[in-house]
């Protein structure tokens, strides 16, 4: 059995000109295979997230036993940049806020209007962690390989084994699913910093404005299966609030009414 | 000789585990116009075009009286309120820049006539005056800095963190100026615009500044101020989240002139009994107030909050030892004077209880667990100076629209302790909460 060093060290011997040629074919492989990836992470963000900004109206279900157990309303505000402001709208949390920049959250609340810094693992309602509703792409995130081709639910997929290129984002690795034909997310296997996979996620597409949209995600629980949560995208517009928005000690301000 | 008459603590009933600076400052909106305006003005609000909520309270609180304190007085000097109940109906609005929160509430405690005062918790505009700036005036709630257990930063809004069960928050009046980008925030704030001189901080008018910048992975923070009571006060603060389960804080003000309730008697000596109130505010150059923590938060729901802080107005272990002294030499007067003389001293010694941190030194130890609809915490504040601690429990459960709390407070530890000789013994509360709207 050949070691790659080995081929490399012959290929690339004195006077093997004629192997150079093949050397360089040999070594852009892997950045095809890289690119290959994020493209179509692009791809499939598209899906999701129609524009750079963007305001989405986001609600979230918690179903126990397929009974609707509970509901919570957001309104999202995205930028580039890894930035998310999420600002909850039901009468139990009315006024709360979550900033996420990169990797970092702060939560104020209403009753106290301090900022309070706050990890990616705190969770909103049910199994919907604050990453899953203020991040709506992969490709900023994310890095890996296509690791081969699975069939779920009929449908042929690519199957992407994902791992995080940055620190602190919600989960440390993904394997997903994308249609093979139209590189749509169908599915994808949630799995924490243990290694442990937390979630699956169901993507639901609808098409809106005659485009084909992520309009939903839905998060099993593997410990707990009569439970689901579902996170209903409601409506996604372009809309670039200004930067200044998003800084932690502006939260206390309402200057997103007109936004 | 004129010593307190026995309704004089009942206008200053005796301080509540959990009732401070806050609770005093709740009084300012009572009166009968306030009463039925706010309410009745914020539900005409619910026609207009913006957010109106709407929400009810109901707190029933039971604390036990510790009879066995040096500091308790009997009723009915001292109210017993063993048992007491709190109503509040709470209406907010939000239109563009306009921001109202009024509560209507009803207060009934045993022993007491019920009643019922309305409350403008803040009534303020958000306005903006170019790009990336913007003012405010009106009332607000406005807090600064970091810290859990004490901030010491929050120079304008000086709430007690210790509240077992806290009723909302009441805003301060101010004007104020804010100018942010992605990064940066300075504010600069006139608080009680037109006040005079007060007797608490947060009707202490003054100027004041708050600088706030995100450095990379670190929240940096600055305050200043300058007031009637505290001269200047300036202090800066940190925190920073370190991965997905841990953050860091801490900050530290000084303060120019420091200001600590004390009794004369136990501090001055001479007559052990007074005829007026002993406990006299005392200034000190140069008071210090620090506050440093951690706070692990893990997936499954788990986390430890451990958090140390010193508070440079709160009163030495020596002068504790005083005042027990001072009560000790009262109650040995009782034969020779009238009770009343020494139960009417007590009850005004007893109100170094209320301070939101008995001792300089504290330490607390915060253990909580969240599941979906669950949250529940049992912390520790100790006081290492002289033993002292205070156990407490809660629980609250959230749904789509009702919130249930329930918990428990226990004062103890050594037994020559602060904590342990409050004539507090135990609380335990109720609450629920139902979101009309």
């Amino acid at each position: 059995m050949f070691k790659i060093a080995t081929i490399i060290r012959h290929l690339s011997r004195p006077g093997g000109r004629c192997y150079g040629l093949l050397l360089a074919f040999l070594m852009s492989f892997p950045a095809h295979a890289a690119d290959d990836v994020a493209a179509l992470l692009k791809k499939a963000d598209a899906y999701r997230l129609p524009a750079q900004a963007v305001r989405v109206e986001t609600v979230v279900e918690l179903y126990r036993n397929d009974t609707l157990d509970k509901e919570r309303r957001y309104t999202v505000y995205i930028k580039p940049g890894r930035r998310s402001l999420v600002l909850m709208k039901s009468p139990a949390e009315i006024g709360q806020k979550v900033l996420m920049l990169a990797d970092q959250f702060w939560l104020l609340m209403p009753d106290t209007q301090r900022p309070l810094r706050i990890t990616a693992s705190q969770k909103l309602l049910g199994e919907a962690a604050a990453g899953d509703v203020a991040t709506m792409t992969w490709s900023e995130d994310y890095d890996g390989k296509v690791s081969g081709e699975s069939e779920i639910d009929g449908e042929a997929c690519l199957h992407l084994d994902l791992a995080a290129v940055r620190p602190g984002v919600t989960y440390t690795r993904v394997e997903l699913y994308l249609d093979k034909r139209s590189k749509r997310p169908v599915k994808a296997d949630l799995y924490v910093s243990s290694g442990k996979r937390a979630k699956e996620a169901r993507y639901e597409t609808r098409t809106v404005d005659g485009q084909p949209r992520v309009m939903a995600m839905t998060l099993h629980d593997d410990i707990q299966p009569n439970r689901r949560t579902v996170v209903r995208y409601l409506n996604i517009q372009a809309k670039e609030a200004p930067d200044e928005f998003f800084n932690p000690a502006a939260l206390v301000r309402n200057s997103l009414a007109g936004w | 000789m004129a010593f307190p008459s026995p309704g004089f603590p009942l206008s200053n009933p005796l301080p509540q585990v959990g009732e401070g600076t806050c609770a005093q400052g709740m009084g300012k909106g009572d009166n009968a116009g306030l009463r039925y305006l706010i309410p009745l003005l914020l539900c005409s609000f619910a026609a207009c075009a913006g957010e109106f909520n709407a929400a009810l309270t109901l707190a029933p609180e039971w604390r036990g009286m510790e009879t066995a304190s040096p500091y308790y007085v009997a009723p009915p000097l001292v109210a017993a309120g063993r048992r007491a109940m709190r109503s509040d109906l709470e209406l907010r609005y939000r239109d563009g820049g306009l921001n109202a929160q009024g509560t209507l509430r009803g207060n009934a405690r045993e022993g007491e006539s019920a009643q019922t005062k309305g409350i403008l918790n803040q009534l303020y505009f958000d306005g903006e005056s170019g790009a990336g700036s913007g003012y405010t005036a009106g009332k607000k709630v406005l807090s600064w800095g970091v810290g859990q257990g004490f901030r010491p930063l929050d120079l304008i809004q000086r709430e007690d963190r210790r509240q077992l069960n806290p009723p909302p928050l009441e805003g301060v009046p101010l004007l104020a100026w804010q100018r942010y980008d992605a990064a940066d925030s300075l504010t600069v704030a006139w608080s009680n615009p037109g006040y005079g001189a007060a007797a608490l901080d947060r009707d202490d008018p003054g100027i004041a500044a708050y600088w706030y910048r995100l450095a990379e992975r670190d929240d940096l923070h600055a305050v200043a101020r300058i007031s009637r009571r505290h001269k200047l006060e300036a202090g800066a603060g940190w925190a920073r989240a370190l991965g997905e389960e841990w953050t860091f804080h801490a900050a530290a003000l000084y303060q120019r002139r420091g200001l600590t309730p004390l009794n004369t008697l136990a501090e001055n000596g001479g007559t052990p009994l007074a005829a007026a109130d002993p406990m006299q505010e005392s200034a000190r150059d140069g008071a210090v107030k620090a506050v440093a923590g951690m706070q692990w938060t893990g997936r499954a729901g788990f986390g430890v909050l451990l958090e140390g802080w010193y508070d440079g107005e709160a009163w030495t272990r020596e002068q504790w030892r005083r005042l027990d002294a001072l009560a000790a030499t009262q109650h040995g007067l009782a034969a020779a004077v009238p009770q009343s003389w020494v139960d009417g001293n007590l009850a005004w010694s007893s109100r170094a209880f209320e301070y939101p941190n008995l001792l300089r030194e504290n330490l607390l130890l915060r253990l909580s667990y969240e599941e979906e609809n669950w949250k529940t915490h049992l912390e520790w504040l100790s006081t290492p100076r002289d033993g002292g601690l205070v156990t407490s429990a809660a629980a609250t459960w959230q749904g789509d629209r009702q919130r249930v709390s329930f918990g428990l407070r226990h004062p103890g530890g050594a037994a020559g302790s602060a904590y342990a000789r409050s004539p507090q013994a135990r609380m335990a509360f109720v609450e629920w909460r139902y979101a009309l709207r």
